[in-house]
């Protein structure tokens, strides 16, 4: 008796303690997926629900449209403007903290503070910054005798604004990785590169970069999976208001804008919900990309 | 053990069935939440509501424009989160018309006795057929906002009436604006060519769509080609402050003095005086606006299916609407009521406003709502409607000429209706 519940206990008990993992994930991650997927293969009006089925239509539309190419390529040019710098800062900064600092907790606290700052806020910071009229950044460019330049109304201008705003938001998180991943590097290997007389770019690049390549690898597919979502920044950007267009000509138009302009200002929601399920596909096909460069990167080094 | 299970449960399920009821019945009060967005005046009201209905609490959220109508697209879509009592835009209304099976067809209450509070226009947005989808609110009939200060610098008349007489239409108020602009390089003349746009095809009868059968005539009518050009060329000899109405640009824009005339509806008043502040009072001045009448805004009060109190819903919405609490809403915030009987009643019309120079605010928005004419909406009017305020922006942003942007707007509109 006693022997059998034990059995019972040990096969049944380790299921019931993932068990509320595997329900929270069924409500709130496979219902929600599957049930986008059920809608994009319908004419499907957000205020009237289903008009009939349409099959792969919504699919077929979307790879023929324009706006989405559009949206496609401003998502990876600004994903790219932020993500290089940011990697490359980011590694640096958390270089520099990884060195006996005074204050060390005061240091590392603050680089993560633009992260903690509300994205509205930022945005809003930054629309100012980069306002034509009235903007600091204009102001200073004025110091040097240059034009005022009119941001939000070209693709190269909008998109470096937009990029600044999520450098600034991400490159002290990525740094906080970085940097606790470098504390764990063994000592020893530092001792031994010192031994050898190896300077220090070039300990930096052969045992400090090597040694977080599990940490680097993370930030990467982080990294790129919330650049291809970018939404609040570019949205706030927009002067013009909060038609989801990103800008009069779309010029920094991304694609979560343009699945909220379908389904939320249009109200196709089919449409949205094919949308979402490309931007699934794409979103993974770049991370397994970045994953695979980072690893090719970091191992040849 | 099991008792104690089977109380747990029992409470359990109490508790929940109280949270699910609490926000609608606390203590035998009625809770009724009514959503606005904007600027409706309705605080003092709904004190006042409160206290005619002992038994009846209101609780007023208010959003912006764009959060306010996109959730309520939600809410309907998914069945919960609307408020009893919804504001509708004038511009979103075609929409929402079409899916009203998600509201109460308030002739179900009586509503249909109401129709005469209201100009005709007015009432036969509101409605589709015989079903009854809201009650008219404010209205925005349209006058011309200018700032004395600016054209006594660039050597224009500054009296309302000799303003209204030198502008008397659109191709006027473009000769004006290169007048001052000759005169004052540094100052815009307008504040987008975006307002300059809807306030001239705001007074056509069709803009985009044709009343006969919905069909996209934007291309073939000519009073939006004729706006687009005037609006379009104001722009491209950059006279305007390219700052969309609302937007943080547009308020600092106010605050500085950086453009000189505005079309405004009524309902902008509030919004000038309060971007302005202090600082400016005095400074601008209201006269009538070219084109002399046009209509911009104005909302309707609607009652989703979803709610638990219809009937208190509508009692509310009739009441709001009635022509007494329209008229302390005029008198107080200057909200244009589109009901015939309060903008010609005395005192509605004998109304000034100290901030704009004691201009006859109620005298001029009362003459433009008479010689209104109403324009018809088509059903895909907001999807299409923005795509030329883009295409503006666009000659705003010096990156497109007039030409290119019409062409484009033209393309992507019938993109959208494809």
């Amino acid at each position: 008796m006693r022997t059998r519940f034990a059995r019972f206990d040990r096969k049944v008990t380790p299921l019931l303690l993932v068990a509320p993992f595997f329900g929270l994930f069924a409500v709130f991650g496979a219902y929600p997926l599957l049930y986008t997927a059920w809608v994009s293969l319908h004419d499907w009006n957000l205020l009237e629900g289903g008009q009939g089925r349409l099959g792969l239509a919504n699919y077929g539309e979307l790879l023929a449209d324009p706006h989405f190419y559009n949206a496609l390529a401003n998502t990876v040019s600004i994903f790219l403007l932020a993500a290089v710098p940011e990697f490359l800062l980011a590694l640096g900064i958390a270089a520099l903290l990884d060195r006996p600092l005074r204050a060390a907790t005061w240091w590392r606290t603050g680089i993560l503070l633009p992260n903690v700052v509300s994205v509205v806020a930022i945005g809003l910071v930054f629309g100012q910054l980069f306002s034509r009229d009235y903007g600091v950044v204009n102001e200073v460019l004025g110091w040097f005798g240059i034009a005022p330049v009119n941001w939000q109304a070209s693709t190269w201008t909008s998109h470096l604004a937009v990029a600044s705003m999520v450098l600034w938001r991400w490159t002290g998180y990525n740094a906080l990785i970085y940097l606790a991943a470098m504390q764990a590097v063994p000592s020893d290997l530092y001792e031994a590169a010192e031994l050898d007389g190896a300077s220090r770019w070039r300990t930096f690049w052969s045992i400090t970069v090597p040694g977080i390549r599990p940490a680097i690898a993370f930030t990467a597919v982080a990294g790129t999976v919330n650049g291809l979502q970018l939404f609040a920044e570019p949205q706030l950007f927009d002067a013009g208001g909060s038609g989801a267009t990103g800008g009069n000509d779309r010029q920094f138009q991304t694609l979560v804008m343009y699945l909220y302009e379908k389904g939320f200002t249009q109200f196709n929601a089919g449409y949205a919900a094919a949308l979402t399920w490309v931007m699934f596909v794409v979103c993974a096909l770049f991370a397994l990309v970045n994953y695979r460069l980072v690893r090719r990167f970091v191992r040849a080094a | 053990m099991p008792t104690t299970v089977r109380r747990t449960a029992a409470a359990v399920a109490a508790l929940t069935l109280l949270a699910a009821c609490s926000p609608a019945d606390s203590g035998g009060r009625t809770t009724l939440t009514i959503a606005t967005f904007g600027e409706f005046g309705y605080a003092p009201l709904i004190a006042e509501y409160e206290k005619l209905h002992p038994d009846i609490t209101v609780q007023n959220r208010v959003t912006d424009f764009d959060t306010h109508h996109k959730g309520l697209a939600t809410q309907l879509a998914t069945g919960r989160g609307a408020a009893d009592v919804v504001a509708i835009e004038e511009q979103y209304i075609p929409q929402y018309r079409k899916a009203k099976d998600k509201f109460t067809d308030l002739a179900s209450f009586g509503a249909r006795d109401l129709e005469r509070q209201w100009a005709p226009w007015k009432w036969a947005q509101g409605t589709d057929g015989d079903f009854v989808l809201g009650l008219g609110t404010d209205m925005g009939s349209l006058a011309l906002c200018y700032r004395r200060d600016l054209f006594q610098a660039a050597d224009l008349p500054t009296d309302r009436d000799e303003v209204a007489k030198l502008i008397p239409d659109w191709p006027a108020y473009a000769a004006v604006a290169d007048r001052f602009t000759r005169k004052t390089p540094g100052v815009k003349f307008a504040d987008s060519a975006g307002t300059v746009y809807t306030a001239m095809l705001n007074q056509s009868p069709e803009n985009y769509f044709s009343q006969r059968d919905d069909s996209f005539i934007a291309d073939t009518n000519p009073s939006v080609r004729t706006a687009f050009d005037l609006a379009g060329g104001i722009a491209a000899k950059g006279q305007t402050a390219a700052a969309t109405t609302f937007t943080q640009a547009w308020n600092v824009a106010i605050k500085q003095g950086s453009f000189a005339t505005v079309a405004c509806p009524a309902w902008m008043l509030s919004q000038i005086k309060e971007a302005g502040g202090d600082a400016n009072k005095g400074k601008w001045d209201v006269t009538t606006v070219p084109g002399k009448s046009g209509n911009q805004g104005g909302s309707f009060l609607t009652v989703p299916k979803q709610g638990s109190h219809q009937k208190e819903a509508y009692e509310l919405a009739r009441w709001l609407t009635a022509p007494e609490q329209e008229k302390k809403l005029f008198l107080s915030d200057g909200i244009l009521p589109s009901e015939p009987s309060v903008y010609e009643d005395p005192q509605v019309v004998a109304h000034t406003d100290p901030y704009f120079g004691d201009a006859p605010t109620g005298k001029i928005f009362a003459a433009s709502a008479d010689r209104l004419r109403p324009n018809y909406r088509g059903l895909h009017d907001a999807d299409v409607r923005p795509e030329f305020g883009r295409a503006l922006g666009r000659i705003e942003d010096k990156t497109q000429n007039v030409d290119q942007a019409w062409a484009q707007a033209v393309q992507q509109a019938r993109a959208l209706l494809k």
